[in-house]
């Protein structure tokens, strides 16, 4: 990867306090999580232990065709390193009658999922030099926003796996094969900040769209936690690429996917 | 000061356009709330399960808020007023009201205190950064705007407008300000006010009943977040003695790496500084 090395003389002491406070709040963030494991296992006793013992009476007489729609996202673009990006996405299949936060959590997973593919790519490209000179900067937030799509990723993985259904490891389909599209066009830096951006919105709209619809405490609380960390996530991308970084004074819902669009199936 | 002043200008039009679309997104969720309020009043529409859920939920809110006043607890009124919310209809207005006048109040409160920050030279005046003292009027165009929403939303449900700002930070602001000796000093107190918002917004989310409260609140918390994410990045800047690295376009070269990730360093929102309902509330 060739990153732009700073000027040491004119911000040395920057880079030892901002790496401080750096450490604290991945303190901080650290002992969120576990907070974030308490609510879903909370789901996971409570809605997530009556859905499974729905589940388990329904059987298997509902189980419907999958179709395999997906590829391997983002491969063509990006380097081999990004072999762990297979993705395929399951269009349709029994799980139309789950209850509405187990669709929605699916949709979510998907969502992230494809933002940690999206945000992997794109570090492998910069790893690969095939995005020019990548400021320090970017590569940190590629970095921490990645990580932190995962642990989203995880939070809704285990609401949607405490109620008796499959993870979903795959990629949101109605996405996929556009961002595998744009991906391609990605040169730099600025590009994959776009990208990236569109991402975020994409997320946050959604969140803010399934909150008005989650009928569970944990799960509204789960979209409640990670909505605003997707908007800072479009704050700060705004920022990097020259916008104003708070354009808006109430979050829309435009973009919004649609919390039923993924079928998630029975496991 | 380093900012593009022309392209600053054409960015805030630009972003007042998009304001204009989210404007009426929100005015839409206003008057859903006000149609879906009057239906079921006039229906008596009301899911039993989902209305005692709700109210365990704001029975917890109002419990943290009634021990947070101990004497009222002490004295057995508050036991007497939580045996109250154990009527869901009651809990309905009551709690959804008290949780939007909370957010009215610290709203106003960020209101004033932008205000006031912006009389300072290194803040509004000659002296100030460009990036910041935008950032410092644009937000606090939003939080006017905020303000207004709850306040809506508080009398659409029956409730009383609050124009007062939350005393607990009221007082906070109050004992910060002869103490104000640079932007670091405004930033800092910002960040604190931003952050009650924000987590106070999360935490109500989950415990609306009224979905369309519950939809406006959720609208705004994100943008209170992001609010702390550029403070906090210009914390960092100014903590790191580089003031001229907090501009719009960055000098991306020269942010430091840490700079990348300083401005969300959560993966999920935290409510341990929630306000609780009745923080703010209208007496």
């Amino acid at each position: 990867m060739r990153i732009l090395r700073r000027n040491t003389d004119q911000i040395a002491i920057s880079e030892t306090e901002l790496l401080a406070l750096t450490a604290d709040m991945e303190e901080r963030h650290r002992e969120t999580l576990p907070k974030m494991h308490a609510a879903v296992a909370e789901y996971i006793e409570g809605e997530g232990a009556a859905e499974r013992s729905r589940v388990s009476r329904r059987g298997f007489l509902a189980g419907g065709g999958v179709v395999v729609v997906g590829g391997a996202l983002l491969a063509a673009c990006a380097s081999s390193s990004t072999k762990s990006a297979t993705a395929t996405t399951t269009a349709s299949g029994g799980g139309s009658n789950a209850p509405v936060d187990v669709q929605a959590g699916a949709m979510a997973a998907s969502l992230e999922n494809l933002a940690v593919f999206a945000y992997g790519a794109g570090i492998s490209a910069a790893t690969a030099g095939k995005l020019g000179t990548i400021p320090p900067a970017v590569v940190t937030f590629a970095t921490t926003a990645k990580a932190q799509h995962q642990d989203h990723a995880n939070a809704w993985n285990a609401i949607v796996s405490g109620a008796g259904y499959q993870k979903v490891t795959t990629t949101d389909p109605a996405l996929t094969s556009t961002v595998q599209s744009d991906f391609a066009q990605v040169k730099d830096a600025g590009g994959l900040a776009k990208l990236a951006l569109t991402l975020e919105d994409i997320a946050a709209a959604t969140y803010l769209n399934a909150i008005g619809v989650l009928s569970s405490k944990q799960a509204i609380s789960t979209a409640a936690t990670i909505q605003p960390v997707e908007m800072q996530h479009a704050a700060i991308l705004n920022f990097v690429l020259g916008t104003y970084p708070v354009p808006n004074a109430f979050a829309m819902t435009t973009g919004a996917r649609p919390v039923t669009d993924y079928s998630v199936q029975k496991g | 000061m380093s900012v593009d002043e022309h392209a600053l200008g054409e960015l805030m039009e630009e972003s007042a356009d998009l304001q204009v679309d989210a404007m009426h997104q929100s005015t839409e969720a206003l008057s859903e709330m006000v149609e879906v309020g009057h239906d079921r009043r006039r229906s008596g529409d009301i899911d039993p399960e989902h209305d005692m859920a709700a109210a365990a939920r704001r029975q917890e809110l109002m419990r943290k808020s009634l021990l947070g006043v101990g004497t009222l607890a002490a004295a057995g009124f508050g036991a007497a007023v939580l045996g109250l919310f154990d009527t869901p209809a009651f809990a309905d207005s009551a709690s959804d009201v008290q949780m939007l006048q909370t957010a009215a109040s610290l709203e106003n409160l960020a209101v004033a205190t932008y205000q006031t920050a912006l009389t300072l030279p290194f803040i509004g005046g000659s002296s100030a950064n460009g990036v910041v003292k935008a950032f410092a009027t644009t937000t606090l165009a939003q939080h006017t705007q905020h303000g207004q929403a709850f306040n809506a939303a508080a009398q659409q449900l029956g409730g009383k407008a609050q124009t007062a700002a939350d005393p607990k930070y009221a007082a906070v602001v109050k004992a910060a300000v002869p103490t104000i000796k640079g932007p670091a000093d405004v930033v800092g107190l910002a960040i604190k006010l931003e952050t009650v918002a924000a987590e106070t917004y999360v935490a109500d989310v989950s415990a609306f009943s009224d979905l369309n409260a519950k939809k406006v609140t959720a609208s705004i918390m994100g943008v209170e977040a992001q609010h702390v994410s550029i403070l906090l990045a210009v914390q960092a800047l100014l903590a790191a003695n580089a003031p001229q690295l907090i501009a719009l376009p960055p000098n991306l070269s020269a942010l430091p790496g840490a700079a990348g990730s300083i401005g969300f360093p959560n993966a999920f929102y935290q409510t341990d500084m929630a306000s609780p309902a009745s923080e703010g509330a209208v007496s």
